[in-house]
């Protein structure tokens, strides 16, 4: 067992309990191995984490940029802390919590920690149990709508703060702020990627 | 740029004074300059000059600090409006602020306002269809409201007039229930759009699916560039191409030296001098100093928007009439419409994988009333019809968050386009019920202590009779049509939605039912002009801005006619 487990069996050991600080910034100091290399404007340090684990697991790097590479997870949380109301934002951070916590049951840790496989499963089980996002027509939703849940939420995004951003708009999809005309019928291969716009 | 004369004379008669800036205001200041009146348009919001005051115009996501989202403090700001789901960052600054103008649901109304100069002409969708006799008969033929005090050919000139100013493209089809207008070249349907027509109009006869007709230019016209396929429209457009009163009719109006245009003047009443027996000009408070002011003109035009109009009319009590000026009928504030939307289905369509679009076209597919015609198929369930507006694309990125996938090749699939979907809805027709109301509320006062409006209206048998057969036949058609996963839906809003609101001060030939004569003059109080929704006398199933448009030149036209005759 290495230092940082041992710490977390003890702090685990330990609960919630009193005076323990010394301890759980002892382990928060080991668990900044991987420390953001970003300063967070409403999320804590480990719910960040938690956010950046997430864009990274659904949006790795590829041959084209990742979410983490264009920024998605600073992203996020400064549209928490600038677009959230109070009772969003307590929301947004006990989703987290219980992401969390439902990944300690689970699998043992939290979901920033787990093996590639772990998260697999987590993922699919989300997939498997979140509700969808209704269809819309201009603006509005139509057809049978349900609350998508947190997972499917953050997903969603996630795919926001990723393709919103410069460097997939500009460089990765085709970019072309102003078309001219309007060509009904060309062939896909003309274009290659999405339009951004 | 156009640079408004904004400086107002207390002191001065003017000859005109139109209330409000809109797309029916600003036809109205146009006219009456252009005929050499001193004409004085009361703008209750800023000025927002062309162009200038566009900040967001060309912004793409990522030049916006938060792409797009809004501030908590913007979201609070429309806790009604915002219901539409058209709000976003990118326009938030054009649509009227709900705190400061409260009104009262007595039954759920969404009401969609602006509040500067141009109004809504900055937001609107720009869907232009001429009504015909289908419409203008509608009520004398079947009984319901009362009859409409013109016909087609009556308004059939200024249709014309305004069409060839504000320049609308479209194809031109010949369709009984649907004239043409004078138009510019169509704008392109896509592959899939010109697929499902075809099988639509082979499977059913009697059916047309068209490209939407639209006040956007495809060609230059009168020093405005044509529409470039930005879908960029709700923030003002940088070339003039789309028709907006701030790019089209209030240069044009400028150019005469007539006009002046006052903002922050929130028109309060009009002034009825009871020994003239007429209007004698307009009370007003300064938005930003609270000053009372009353200005003086021979002729008012009243273009605040339907129920804004309603509204002044209903606070502009005299001796002479102690309901609101023009309200002998007691009809003032009745008889209010919308069109009900979003009823239909969507479906996607396969084969045209390899196939895509250049451009983001502000506009999408039109499919005419085809049902209780002359000819053609008839109902016994409900009396008028409806048409239906859609379009085809391709899924985007979006389309992600339902997908049951993550990891890079999830990823990079959504760079590609996904399927083809196709949608229509339906837009259907809504009788004037006199129970279908707005009236003063004097114990809810806006921010500069004015009695606000409660709107009390709700759908009825007929409209959920047509809404019914509307989602029932565009399921019908995307079956026919050969699409795949087809899903019918009725999303039950309330009315507002339609953000076509009619009614409240209709056009008659009756004094004793209508308020309103055939040339919008006010019964009895006849130097009063209505051009806007208010004066609709039935709604059609069409959308309605186009024919305010053609409504308020002929009215000018004729005030000018009246005044050199000294008949006002
Ligand atoms: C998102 C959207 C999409 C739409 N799409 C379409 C479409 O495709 N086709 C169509 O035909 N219609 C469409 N409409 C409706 C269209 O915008 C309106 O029918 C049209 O703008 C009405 O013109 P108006 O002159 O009556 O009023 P507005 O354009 O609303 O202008 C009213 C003006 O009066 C001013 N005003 C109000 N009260 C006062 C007062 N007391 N004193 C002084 N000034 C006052 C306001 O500030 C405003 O400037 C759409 C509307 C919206 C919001
Ligand atoms: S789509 Fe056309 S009309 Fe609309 S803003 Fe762009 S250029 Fe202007």
């Amino acid at each position: 067992m290495n230092r940082r487990d041992a710490l977390k069996k003890s702090a685990l050991a330990l609960g919630a309990a009193a005076g323990a600080p010394t301890l759980l910034s002892l382990l928060q100091a080991c668990a900044k191995t991987d420390r953001l290399t970003w300063t967070p404007v409403f999320l804590s340090e480990d719910q960040a984490r938690f956010i950046s684990s997430f864009v990274d697991f659904l949006l790795p790097k590829t041959e084209t940029p990742g979410g983490l590479d264009v920024k998605a997870d600073v992203f996020i949380d400064l549209m928490y802390a600038k677009t959230y109301d109070e009772a969003g934002q307590k929301q947004v951070v006990a989703d987290i919590e219980k992401f969390n916590a439902d990944c300690k049951e689970k699998y043992g840790n939290v979901f920033a920690e787990l093996s590639e496989e772990d998260k697999t499963a987590c993922f699919k089980g989300h997939e498997a149990n979140s509700p969808k996002f209704p269809k819309t027509v201009w603006g509005g939703a139509v057809g049978p709508r349900e609350p998508v849940g947190f997972y499917r939420g953050l997903k969603s995004t996630v795919l926001w703060a990723y393709f919103s951003s410069e460097e997939i708009g500009k460089n990765v999809l085709s970019y072309d702020p102003i078309p001219g005309d309007y060509l009904g019928c060309i062939p896909l291969s003309d274009v290659g990627n999405i339009w951004s716009l | 740029m156009a640079n408004f004369n904004i400086d107002a004379d207390k002191n001065l008669t003017y000859d005109a004074i139109v209330i409000g800036s809109g797309i029916s205001g600003g036809w109205a200041a146009k006219e009456l300059c252009e005929a050499g009146l001193k004409t004085l348009v009361l703008e209750r919001g800023r000025i927002v000059e062309h162009v200038v005051d566009y900040p967001t115009m060309t912004l793409d996501p990522w030049e916006h600090e938060l792409r797009g989202g809004l501030t908590p403090e913007q979201k609070a700001k429309h806790p009604k409006g915002g219901r539409s789901g058209f709000i976003g960052a990118m326009n938030e600054h054009f649509h009227a602020n709900d705190l400061e103008n409260p009104y009262t649901e007595v039954k759920p109304f969404m009401w969609v306002r602006a509040h500067q100069m141009g109004g809504r002409s900055l937001l609107w969708g720009k869907q232009t269809y001429r009504w015909s006799d289908l419409d203008f008969e509608a009520n004398a033929k079947d009984g319901h409201g009362v009859d409409w005090p013109i016909r087609y050919k009556d308004i059939e000139p200024w249709y014309t007039h305004v069409e060839k100013f504000a320049g609308i493209s479209g194809e031109a089809l010949g369709l009984p229930q649907l004239p043409d207008s004078h138009f510019l070249p169509p704008m392109e349907l896509n592959c899939v759009e010109k697929h499902v027509k075809a099988r639509i109009e082979k499977e059913f006869n009697g059916r047309n699916m068209i490209i939407g007709r639209v006040a956007h230019l495809t060609e230059p016209l009168n020093g405005r560039g044509k529409c470039q396929f930005r879908n960029r429209c709700d923030r003002g457009c940088p070339y003039g191409a789309y028709f907006s009163s701030n790019a089209v009719t209030l240069p044009a109006a400028n150019a005469t030296g007539n006009l002046t245009i006052r903002p922050f003047s929130i028109v309060q009443s009009v002034v009825y001098d009871e020994q003239k027996g007429k209007a004698s000009g307009v009370r007003i408070i300064d938005a930003e100093t609270g000053e009372d002011i009353v200005y003086k003109a021979k002729i008012v035009f009243v273009n605040a928007s339907t129920l804004s109009t309603t509204q002044i009319l209903l606070n502009s009590t005299s001796n002479r009439f102690p309901n609101g000026l023009g309200n002998d009928s007691g009809e003032l504030g009745h008889n209010l419409m919308d069109h009900t939307y979003r009823v239909g289905a969507m479906g996607t369509v396969e084969g045209f994988e390899d196939q895509y679009y250049k451009g983001r076209r502000p506009n999408g597919i039109y499919i005419p009333r085809y049902v209780n015609l002359k000819d053609g198929p008839q109902s016994d369930k409900f009396v008028r019809g409806f048409g239906f507006q859609g379009g085809g694309g391709r899924s985007g990125w979006g389309a992600g968050g339902n997908q049951e996938d993550f990891g890079g090749n999830f990823k990079d699939g959504l760079m590609k386009p996904g399927p083809w979907e196709f949608f229509i809805t339906g837009f259907s027709e809504c009788l004037p019920y006199h129970e279908n109301q707005v009236y003063l509320n004097k114990d809810v006062l806006d921010k500069w202590g004015q009695p606000t409006l409660s709107i009390d209206a709700e759908w009825k048998a007929n409209e959920l009779a047509l809404n019914d057969q509307a989602r029932k036949d565009a399921k019908e058609m995307l079956e026919r049509a050969g699409l795949k996963d087809i899903m019918e839906f009725d999303n039950k809003h309330e009315m507002g939605f339609g953000i076509h609101e009619m009614g409240t001060a209709r056009m008659g030939r009756d004094p004793k039912t209508s308020v309103l004569n055939g040339n919008n003059q006010v019964h009895g109080c006849e130097n009063v002009f209505v051009t806007d929704g208010a004066c609709m006398t039935s709604s059609s199933c069409v959308n309605p801005s186009l024919t305010y448009m053609a409504l308020s030149a002929r009215a000018a036209n004729h005030a000018v006619s009246e005044l050199k005759k000294m008949n006002l």
